[in-house]
């Protein structure tokens, strides 16, 4: 399979008369063709810097990209072409005054040279696969928060771009909806075999789209590979899961003294992290019975969710990609 | 409740600081006053219509005054309309959809504003037949063409600089103080309200160099048969030239400002 983007050693540096911002700091990494790809780091990681470098609005201060196989620096108009793009916080970007329908027409049509038949009838068909229909003659400005961002992101794929860079497109949409869209763009890219490369903070989002992650922080790949790879390589300790928000110190002593238990936690449920979950299943329900404690005990798998917890308050070491 | 007077203080404090965050927007808001001063003392001698017949050969004040009006809408439109567009695209978000599409940033900004131009002329059009109403006793048909096609070409090497704007709003954020500067000296320096030969002589050479000044000469000239500061066919030719080597100096200040805001991102604007 080709790669759709390359990065070799991307350094971007914003320099302002007070301080030097090391955004990315010689970051590699390859996106397979029509695999959908997830940037996820914590705030501030170099994701969106990352994914504006390879849209051409922000120019790398070393290295070099490719997008679709053309630079991103020399070859702009030509990345340009190929690409679509959703912005972060772009529910405002559109014309307020005119209806979904015309402000899509006018994008494509306009800014993206879709012939104007082509466009009307890939606005049906994109609407209909978003379940947006009934929306398209309604004005821009009618629309709640997460029905723009909808409209963002059909107007990122209206043009049936190769590459699609989509920048925390769930960001404020309800659950539903956000289902919805996830559906919507995992169908989309199959379909077409169109790429995607998102970035985000929705965990669900990352393990439900992605077929690859990477993992940024402070400027440096941390991970990639698919995210069950990920919830294996950050959760080293298995997890069990006990339905009570506490438990008394005597329990908990009882049960840190269990063969192979590390760390017992409390929250919404208390969490025991251990060596070997199945072997000491049965001495955990043991330990509860003894102290009178009735409670759900299970086995669970990590989630998405914990790994990037784990990941964030532990760091991993810079990884590199084989070029 | 908040106190009314901290209210008062801390929104004077807000408005300060917002102020004299930009510095060159801030210089400018100063020399618009000082500038707006002296284009008043200028405005008060050319009332007297005896001086406004000796000086440019006609005593039609109100023509000449809604004519110049009805050149300052299209004006307006071919200086700050790419400008105000990128500032509005810049506070949505949307700038950064439109800088992904495949297409040329100089024409972008261009065809904007002569799609802006076309809609600005359709509501100042009533306002323009009241001026050519000034002008039944002097004007022809083709004069009245030559008068628009001299005002087409001066808008569009007008437009030129209205590229450049609207790229300094790429790179520089806050500028509107300059757009009113240059607003009001454009206004003052080309003849648009006072006769350009009420200038004094510096300040003419600064006109000379202004596309709005031979393409106001030449409209009124042939509207209202007023006498050209220079001889007609000189007017032309320099009217050209402006709008060549301004569309020039536009696409290579397009092409700089854009590469320069990419430099640091268009969304730290």
């Amino acid at each position: 399979m080709n790669a759709a983007i390359v990065c070799r050693d991307i350094v971007k540096v914003y320099n302002s008369r007070k301080k030097k911002v090391v955004a990315l700091n010689g970051l590699n990494l390859t996106v397979k063709e029509g695999e959908v790809f997830g940037l996820l780091g914590p705030n501030g990681a170099g994701k969106t810097t990352l994914v504006r470098i390879l849209t051409t609005l922000l120019k790398a201060t070393e290295g070099y990209a490719t997008v679709g196989g053309y630079d991103v620096d020399k070859e702009e108009s030509k990345v340009r072409e190929i690409i679509g793009y959703a912005g972060q916080d772009s529910e405002r970007s559109a014309y307020f005054r005119l209806t979904v329908r015309e402000n899509l027409l006018y994008f494509a049509h306009t800014l993206r040279d879709v012939p104007r038949d082509v466009a009307e009838r890939r606005i049906e068909e994109i609407a209909e696969a978003a379940g947006f229909t009934d929306r398209l003659d309604r004005h821009f400005i009618a629309l709640s928060g997460g029905e723009k961002q909808l409209v963002i992101v059909m107007r990122a794929i209206l043009h049936n771009p190769q590459i699609c860079f989509l920048d925390e497109p769930s960001k404020s949409l309800d659950p539903i909806t956000a289902r919805r869209v996830r559906s919507f763009l995992k169908d989309y890219a199959r379909d077409h075999g169109m790429t995607i490369c998102l970035t985000t903070h929705n965990m669900l989002e990352a393990e439900d789209v992605c077929d690859r992650l990477a993992l940024i922080n402070l400027g440096k790949l941390r991970f990639i590979g698919a995210p069950s790879e990920f919830k294996r390589r950050v959760i080293i300790k298995e997890t069990i899961e006990i339905g009570v928000n506490n438990i008394p110190k005597p329990v908990e002593d009882d049960l840190l003294a269990l063969p192979g238990v590390s760390k017992v936690t409390h929250g919404t449920v208390v969490r025991l992290y251990c060596d070997d979950a199945f072997s000491i299943l049965p001495d955990v329900v043991k330990v509860m019975k003894r102290a009178g404690l009735r409670a759900p005990v299970r086995m669970v798998e990590p989630s998405l969710e914990d790994a990037f917890a784990f990941f964030v308050k532990n760091g991993l070491d810079e990884v590199k990609e084989d070029a | 409740m908040p106190n009314p007077l901290r209210l008062f203080y801390m929104a004077v404090w807000r408005n300060i600081l917002t102020l004299t965050r930009y510095k060159a927007n801030f210089i400018f808001e100063i020399l618009t006053s000082v500038l707006f001063g002296f284009g008043m003392l200028i405005l008060a001698v050319a009332f007297d219509t005896n001086l406004l017949g000796n000086m440019i050969g006609s005593t039609n004040y109100v023509a000449f005054i809604i004519l110049g009006i009805s050149y300052q809408s299209w004006q307006g439109i071919a200086l700050w309309e790419a400008a105000n567009m990128f500032r509005n695209e810049l506070n949505t978000g949307q700038i950064d959809y439109t800088f992904t599409c495949p297409f040329s940033r100089y024409f972008y900004i261009v065809c904007n504003i002569a799609a802006s131009a076309v809609q600005s002329t359709i509501f100042f059009l009533p306002l323009f037949c009241v001026g050519l109403y000034f002008t039944m006793e002097t004007v022809t048909p083709l004069g009245l063409l030559l008068g628009l096609s001299a005002t087409l070409i001066s808008v569009a090497a007008l437009a030129q600089l209205g590229a450049i704007f609207a790229s300094l709003v790429l790179r520089y954020r806050e500028v509107t103080a300059i757009f009113g500067f240059f607003n009001f000296a454009f206004q003052m320096l080309t003849g648009m309200f006072v006769p350009f030969q009420l200038l004094p002589l510096p300040l003419q050479i600064i006109g000379y160099c202004l596309p709005i000044t031979f393409g106001m000469d030449l409209m009124r000239h042939y509207l209202m048969k007023t006498i050209p500061i220079m001889p007609v066919t000189y007017e032309w030719i320099v009217l050209l030239v402006e709008l060549v080597v301004l569309a020039l100096i536009a696409k290579l200040a397009v092409l700089y400002l854009e590469k320069t805001a990419k430099e640091q991102g268009l969304h730290y604007l």
